[in-house]
């Protein structure tokens, strides 16, 4: 009796503690965390992008006695793939490296299936925006992308409304925003942003927009106009930066393009340059996130992770961060310097998407560009 | 257990195995197909569901979402399957019927499209006709001052040209397979009778072999309709959508629930159409082949057409198999993606890594990943294929034996639907249905077992059809004199159907090796292991912008699958001595 008692007890001390440390890890340094993460021996991570190998290997070095287990896949898939997976009531992955942030907010943090983490080594860096809903490591791009070399004097275009009129008919490309995420997230803020496509239209054209029945706002209208102006639509950003970028071509197109990708500019022969003098906007900077899956199996090791995906304290960010660290992309922590080669993130004409707001609004863009094609 | 009650003179008829294996089967095929199904279908009963079928079936979005999609589609559909029956028909005929020179050099060459994925077709198609719509610089063609209209350079017509390009070697697999067992006496006998050429062909060929046409059709047009690469390569950019474009734009705008949609209803129309043409089968009279009477293949001769038709099929074979290998290749030694044939180096392949190419990343051969991968990749596809194939053979006996039946039908049926299922909603819906332990079976998550079942199960119309089309020529005396004398069904099957099939189950084998292989959604979903498989590999690559190691990598596939061919083609004869004699 006694003994069994005892025992009771002493698995209660274990259990105790297991069940109230979620909540308390939250607080912890990484040096409280390693511990406890080094008990639990493993981290498994879905990524979106294959640059995990390399932290796999820095994260080992760093903090021997952690195995990372990195699967590389795309947002859409690591989605499906918690989904189902909670569906069943197995609880595998720990840390979701992902995009594709409105859809996230809608299936994944409404539904409770991720939680969002702050590492407190690095709180006090982040704008507020960057730690809420969900925690941002950095930010990649959707923005108006044309050809240095075509166009020696800077970009063509100017203000957004000129890709509606006739000299751009058929000459401004877009990865397909019905078939890719981040481009209908693009068209979304834009029509998130009547006023200023307004002021805009007025700008560029001498009168006030008027809106057609069934619209709402101007920036929806730019979405219409865009679409009938012969917008040509790519299957994936490939196409599109030869198409753009191509150093040999003559009066080439533009398009909305990935601002990094031009840091390929000469391994490939293209010329491309970010368009960033543009009214109101050129385009869109859009969250790579970091978020702690529902129910972690290793809910330490996978703080442990996330904080050292912020890197440490130098202009580069060291080997946590260095991986992602390339001219086009920026990060959240004021301690890491933007890419000498690239436009800093202060001066760049992007709207940064909220994704809250835009997962309430892109179902209404998703269809309107349906109805328009 | 099943060939004990067999033996048994009078027992209870509903005890004998020809119960009790289509009972088993129903119950297999329930589980691996009609569960994944339902649960998908279930998952567009909710309300978002619901609003979903409204937004596709009726209102205002359903032109654009539905019907011009579908109609892209069918059209697609229909005039890849006749393009392919056509093609793959001919060279089949070609290789397996007549004294044309270099046959097995033939077959080799058609059997090859099919293993290079479909992007390099597509690619290779822009290489030689992309125009100007696009900016950039212009395809082969507008270069040398030929101007290449919209129409042929996008949209419907390439992505017909190209998809007939690559799916016509498996009409040409399953053809040739049941072509090898027309035997020499029928023809012979049509000789002697006096039939002309023409008519030897379309009184006795062509009837012997419909049921393998019809797999052939049916397969490349559930292959055409469920393609994803050509369309989008060729399609969007003059905003050509179709259903598989759409389903997988749906998907991945994370708009699930109008996807499924779309998946059910692509499934419905195809599987309407499946059934007219499994009515035209079983509306005609049944021709047995395979007698066990002199197996030998009579070999029609060509005359003055030997080489004429030779040129044509060499011709055939240069335009979908070596242009797109070129077009790959180069794609792998040339270190600018625009300019496939200038500066060529083996740095992807062999190169050491650390200099200024590729980010100082070593060729694939260097990279360990690639040794595991390999294996895991080649470990996977063999089981697949195996399990597959097994599980194929059951359900085409069943559905033979039983032709006309209810049941055949609805088995045929079921067998062919998991083709039309995206492998993103087939992966989510098996990781829901088998991750959690049902009743005393334990949980499946995370395991080869999973990954295995849930493959077979996707590949599953490629063995039962191929298996069909074979297992429909072999005589029923054969094996009633072997059930008379007492074999039980496993030895009957082992000992009789086997070999006599066994060209057109290696056929199944090999496309669902090939397509394990290729296969990346289904994979990427189930694999847990940190040791990836090469398409993984090729897709990891691929995502850093480095098309010329994911080439490479396709080009090791393709090494990979020639060689299983090449193993399944020794092993056939070994087994199929009569057919050299």
């Amino acid at each position: 009796m006694l003994k069994r008692l005892y025992s009771t007890a002493l698995a209660a001390c274990f259990i105790l503690p297991v069940a109230a440390m979620a909540d308390d890890l939250d607080g912890l340094t990484p040096e409280q965390l390693l511990p406890l993460a080094q008990k639990e021996g493993s981290v498994t991570v879905f990524s979106l992008s294959s640059r995990i190998a390399k932290i796999e290997k820095a994260f080992e070095e760093a903090y021997p006695g952690i195995d990372l287990i990195g699967l590389d896949m795309s947002s859409t898939k690591q989605i499906a793939r918690v989904e189902a997976e909670q569906q069943a009531g197995v609880n595998a992955v720990d840390v979701l490296y992902i995009a594709d942030t409105p859809v996230v907010f809608d299936k994944l943090l409404e539904e409770k299936r991720v939680v969002n983490y702050v590492p407190p080594r690095i709180a006090g860096e982040l704008e507020d925006r960057y730690k809420a809903p969900l925690l941002t490591q950095r930010l990649s791009t959707k923005v108006l992308m044309y050809n240095e070399k075509a166009f020696p004097d800077g970009s063509p275009v100017t203000n957004l409304w000129q890709l509606t009129t006739p000299e751009w008919r058929g000459r401004v490309l877009m990865v397909d925003p019905s078939q890719r995420g981040e481009l209908l997230d693009l068209l979304t803020e834009i029509s998130l942003h009547p006023d200023e496509m307004a002021a805009a239209y007025k700008a560029e054209f001498g009168k006030d927009i008027e809106v057609e029945e069934g619209l709402q706002g101007a920036g929806e209208q730019f979405v219409k106009a865009l679409i009938e102006n012969d917008l040509i639509m790519l299957p994936n950003s490939d196409v599109l930066n030869k198409s753009i970028g191509d150093v040999n071509a003559k009066n080439p197109p533009v398009g909305f393009g990935t601002y990094s990708d031009r840091r390929d500019n000469e391994k490939e022969g293209w010329a491309l340059q970010v368009a960033n003098n543009v009214e109101p906007a050129n385009g869109i900077l859009f969250p790579a996130v970091l978020t702690i899956a529902d129910k972690a199996p290793h809910p330490a090791a996978a703080r442990l992770l996330i904080d050292f995906m912020f890197g440490d304290d130098t202009p580069t960010g060291g080997p946590g961060f260095e991986p992602f660290n390339v001219p086009g992309d920026y990060a959240v922590r004021k301690s890491i310097a933007d890419h000498p080669d690239s436009v800093k993130l202060g001066e760049l004409k992007a709207w940064t998407i909220d994704p809250a707001k835009t997962a309430a609004a892109r179902g209404r863009i998703a269809d309107l560009i349906i109805t328009l094609q | 257990m099943i060939s004990t009650s067999l033996s048994a003179p009078s027992g209870s008829r509903l005890l004998r195995s020809g119960f009790l294996m289509p009972a088993a089967l129903v119950l297999i095929v329930a589980v691996l197909v009609v569960a994944p199904l339902v649960r998908i279908l279930l998952s567009t009963l909710t309300p978002e569901g619901l609003d979903a079928w409204v937004a596709v079936l009726a209102s205002p979005l359903s032109a654009n979402l539905w019907w011009r999609p579908l109609l892209n589609t069918m059209v697609l559909g229909f005039s890849v399957a006749g393009g392919c029956l056509l093609i793959g028909g001919f060279l089949a005929w070609l290789v397996v019927l007549t004294d044309v020179p270099g046959r097995r050099f033939l077959g080799m060459m058609a059997s090859l499209p099919y293993m290079i994925p479909s992007f390099a077709a597509a690619l290779a198609w822009g290489t030689l006709f992309r125009n100007s719509r696009l900016g950039g610089s212009a395809g082969f063609f507008e270069t040398n001052g030929l101007v290449i209209p919209d129409w042929l350079a996008w949209g419907l017509i390439p992505t017909a040209i190209v998809l007939i390009a690559h799916y016509y070697s498996l009409a040409y697999t399953i053809i040739a397979a049941a072509l090898s067992s027309v035997g020499a006496d029928l023809v012979e006998a049509g000789q002697m009778a006096g039939a002309k050429r023409p008519r030897i062909f379309f009184g006795i060929i062509l009837p012997v072999v419909t049921p393998a046409l019809i797999a052939a059709a049916s397969l490349t047009f559930a292959g055409a309709v469920a393609n994803f690469a050509a369309p989008a390569l060729l399609g969007l950019p003059v905003r050509m959508q179709t259903l598989s474009t759409r389903l997988f734009g749906m998907i991945e705008t994370g708009n699930n629930e109008r996807g499924f949609v779309l998946a059910l209803l692509l499934i419905a129309v195809s599987a309407l159409f499946l059934f007219l043409s499994d009515r035209l089968v079983s509306g005609r009279k049944a021709f047995i082949t395979v007698t066990g009477k002199g197996g030998r293949t009579k070999r029609f001769p060509l005359g003055a057409w030997r080489w004429p038709l030779f040129s044509l099929a060499v011709l055939i074979g240069l335009l979908t198999t070596v242009i797109p290998v070129l077009v790959l290749a180069a794609s792998s030694l040339a270190p600018q993606s625009g300019a496939l044939f200038s500066n060529w180096t083996l740095h992807f392949w062999i190169g050491e890594g650390g200099g200024e190419i590729a980010q100082g990343q070593a060729g694939i051969f260097r990279n360990p990943v690639l040794i595991d991968a390999l294996w895991n990749t080649i470990r996977l596809g063999l089981v697949v294929a195996f399990t597959t194939m097994l599980l194929g053979l059951a359900l085409a006996y069943t559905i033979v034996q039983r032709k006309g039946t209810l049941l055949a039908t609805l088995l045929s049926q079921l067998a062919f639907l998991p083709l039309l299922v995206p492998s993103i909603a087939f992966a989510a819906a098996y990781i829901a249905l088998f991750g959690a332990p049902i009743g005393p079976l334990p949980s499946l998550y995370g395991t080869f077992a999973l990954l295995v079942i849930a493959a077979s199960a996707h590949n599953l119309p490629f063995a039962v059809q191929s298996g069909r089309s074979v297992l429909g020529q072999i005589s029923a005396d054969i094996e009633e004199s072997a059930r008379l004398t007492g074999a039980s069904l496993l030895r009957r099957l082992f000992a009789i159907i086997f070999p006599l099939a066994i060209r057109g189950l290696f056929a199944g084998a090999i496309l669902v090796f090939v397509k394990m292989v290729r296969d990346l959604s289904l994979v990427v979903l189930l694999f847990t292991a940190t040791s990836p498989v090469l398409s993984m590999v090729a897709y990891r690559y691929a995502s850093e912008g480095f098309m010329q190691f994911a080439n490479a990598i396709t080009l090791v596939i393709l090494v990979v699958c020639l060689a299983a061919s090449f193993l399944a083609h020794i092993l056939q004869n070994r087994v199929q001595k009569w057919k050299e004699q």
